[in-house]
């Protein structure tokens, strides 16, 4: 059955395929031409293609034998030790009986990994380099433990070029029959900020509305599909309305799904555009970093995030 | 209609295995009866105490089951006079049971002997004891009442525990799955502190709330609890909101009939109306926030001395954050965050299942699926017919997850 969800459908599956990255992506071909790997780190920031680059180098190295000698776990999914001791370990032992040279195994959200979990990977990885390989993707390498960055080739993804959307999603236009104006298409690359999922997922909302996509189309879709837009949640605080900013907070992390640090993040990037004194940005910078240490050190979102929301207050009003 | 059976009867253990909680205990109680079948016991009885709910009979009664002994059972319902003792219970503990089966005795709620009444019966018993070939189980409530003081000094005390959250959690939400019930975890904690950790006014308790239901929701619960309302927690929070010196805002930790958590969560939920300046706000925030870091390095490195401070920073931490809120009456809320989870539960395990279908197809975690994907999925569901239709058959969505993106 194909694809429904154009992210899938329009994803590339041979390293032929991919458009950019370039860099990258020739050196992966290298790898397929001489038949041998080391263990990579792919670190970018989402949607900029590592989950897919790795596809297609398993694609292009192991054939119709993919499917046996490939796999992709997702770490968020699976992070814990128990993970790593179990279907890591049994995956990564047992060679392939083919003329294939090894398995390959993509840990996704690598930085998820709980730092056991990181410590018993690393023993598994050293021991079965012989029959298997793995490709670790993250968004932070820094997240990853010394030990497995210096056992791994890392590649750096950045953001996809603006040129690379643009004719990405024309092409995906011309595939499902739709018109996408020019100013259609800045908007959608403005809100992506390089993402490529998040570009290909405002396009197909917005085709699902119309054939003829404009910058009307995309602002209303991207207005409705992030409420959870930390604006309104500033704003609130900033107007003293704690415990109501205290309730949107709550629903974003409880429903909306996003994590705390993304919440921070948001906030962050906003801090510098608010109307307030210029000597009070500072200050909410150095809460909002604050915060963003404490979270990594073990705290909970909603606690931490709402402590940073009366913090604003006090220091905006 | 017939009336449903009581789960304490209908969901009763059935061997020891399934019992929850007093683990410890009640492995020392099926030793002592090994060894007294093998090499006989210089204690021929053993008195189990502790307060109601707890598991005393239910664990004698699953032992017996387990081992395949018969179970000769006199409890407070039972004439109790020394005499009857002594003509029925003397001579079960002698008289070989039919087929030649190997015997309990148990003797429920030894306390409840009355001394009027059942004139002479702890001396009665007392003489049974000496002579039985069977080992002897008592239960009571309270082991050092003066009245059975007799019957202690011949017995092996066993000491039975209120069932905390740790045991009750997974027991009742098992318990709760079984009956298919869905439940959020901090309900069945509530459950638990509104009880005491006795199990079977817990177990009733939520039989009768979810009586009809196939959820147990905070709504059905909060009903119940304003009901028979205990006061400690008003008084805990009056304490953690105004006192003037960090010792007496300390007490709130004992005065409150919650454990800490809960109470952390009542001062989380109260705290913006009750120091409502923003200067007081932010710094009793702050308190909190480094209270919950304590609580969480606690949790994550075992340093459980850690839990003290994070006890310090909660209370009078707070406390001493009130610098220019007047004291004002305003009425104590019940923490919302925890309604919201109860309220949200099926919401969330349909978006967790509708993250993992995503996730699986579209190689991403589950939790970022729902940031990543839902939204959108929302937006074309409600405007475009044919494009969800496809959607749907590809991520194989069950109605109630259609229904979902289309709401």
């Amino acid at each position: 059955m194909e694809a429904a969800l154009w992210t899938e459908k329009y994803r590339p599956t041979t390293l032929d395929g991919i458009k950019n990255q370039l860099e990258i992506v020739n050196r992966l071909k290298n790898f397929v031409k001489n038949r041998t790997m080391p263990h990579c780190l792919f670190a970018g920031p989402p949607g900029t293609g590592k989950t897919t680059a790795a596809l297609c180098l398993a694609n292009d190295l192991f054939k119709e034998r993919t499917m046996d000698l490939y796999l992709e776990l997702n770490a968020s999914d699976a992070r814990g030790i128990d993970v790593i001791r179990t279907t890591v370990k049994d995956f990564a032992r047992i060679a392939a009986i083919t003329e294939a040279p090894f398995k390959i195994l993509t840990l996704d959200e690598a930085d998820n990994m709980t730092a056991d979990a990181q410590q018993a990977l690393r023993r598994t990885m050293e021991r079965y380099t012989n029959t298997c390989r793995f490709i670790l993707c993250c968004n932070y390498s820094g997240k990853i433990i010394e030990p497995i960055q210096s056992r791994c080739a890392i590649f750096r993804f950045r953001p996809l070029k603006i040129e690379d959307i643009s004719e990405y999603l024309t092409f995906i236009g011309k595939k499902e029959n739709f018109e996408l104006s020019k100013e259609g298409i800045d908007a959608i690359i403005e809100l992506s900020e390089g993402d490529m999922r998040g570009a290909i997922n405002i396009t197909q909302s917005s085709a699902s509305l119309t054939n003829k996509i404009n910058e009307k189309t995309v602002y209303q879709v991207a207005g409705r599909a992030k409420p959870g837009d930390v604006k309104n949640l500033l704003n609130l605080a900033i107007n003293g309305e704690f415990t109501k900013a205290r309730d949107r907070l709550r629903d974003m992390l409880v429903i909306e799904g996003l994590s705390g640090t993304d919440i921070l993040k948001q906030i962050h990037s906003e801090i510098f555009k608010l109307e307030i004194e210029e000597g009070k940005k500072i200050a909410l910078a150095d809460a909002t970093g604050e915060t963003e240490f404490r979270l990594v050190q073990g705290g909970g979102g909603e606690i931490q995030l709402s402590a940073l929301l009366a913090k604003i207050s006090l220091i905006a009003r | 209609m017939v009336a449903d059976i009581p789960w304490t009867i209908e969901l009763k253990p059935k061997n020891l295995s399934e019992i929850a909680g007093n683990k410890k205990v009640i492995d020392s109680l099926k030793r002592w009866i090994l060894s007294w079948e093998r090499t006989g016991s210089n204690k021929k009885a053993a008195l189990l105490y502790g307060p109601p709910g707890t598991g005393k009979t239910v664990s004698v009664e699953a032992l017996a089951r387990e081992l395949d002994f018969d179970l000769f059972e006199m409890n407070a319902s039972d004439i109790r006079t020394g005499q009857a003792i002594e003509s029925i219970v003397g001579s079960a503990v002698t008289e070989q049971s039919l087929f030649n089966r190997k015997k309990i005795i148990l003797l429920d709620e030894v306390d409840g002997i009355s001394s009027q009444k059942d004139r002479g019966a702890v001396q009665a018993i007392t003489k049974v004891i000496d002579k039985t070939n069977y080992p002897i189980l008592m239960t009571a409530n309270d082991a050092w009442d003066p009245k059975i003081r007799g019957l202690r000094e011949k017995s092996l005390i066993l000491n039975y525990k209120k069932i905390g959250i740790r045991d009750g959690v997974p027991y009742l939400w098992q318990l709760l799955t079984k009956k298919g019930i869905e439940a959020d975890v901090s309900m069945i904690k509530i459950i638990i502190d509104r009880n005491e950790g006795d199990m079977r006014s817990i177990i009733n308790d939520l039989q009768m709330l979810t009586t009809g239901e196939t959820e147990l929701t905070f709504e059905r619960i909060n009903q119940l609890a304003w009901r028979n309302r205990k006061e400690p927690i008003f008084d805990a929070l009056k304490l953690a909101f105004t006192s003037k010196d960090c010792l007496n805002a300390r007490k709130a930790i004992e005065v409150a009939d919650v454990d800490y958590g809960m109470l952390f969560e009542w001062i989380y939920e109260n705290l913006p109306r009750q120091l409502s300046d923003p200067y007081d706000l932010s710094n009793a925030m702050e308190a909190l926030a480094k209270a919950e870091l304590f609580l969480s390095r606690a949790k994550k490195t075992q340093a459980w001395q850690l839990l003290s401070y994070a006890m310090d920073l909660m209370t009078a931490g707070v406390a001493m954050s009130r610098k220019r809120t007047k004291p004002a009456w305003i009425p104590m809320k019940f923490p919302q965050r925890i309604a919201f989870m109860s309220r949200t539960m099926r919401e969330r395990a349909k978006l967790r299942q509708l993250g993992n279908k995503i996730g699986k197809k579209c190689h991403v975690s589950s939790q970022d699926s729902i940031k990543i994907f839902i939204p959108y999925l929302k937006i074309i569901f409600k405007h475009n017919e044919e494009m969800a239709s496809s959607i749907e058959r590809w991520l194989e969505l069950d109605g109630e997850m259609t229904t979902y993106l289309k709401s």
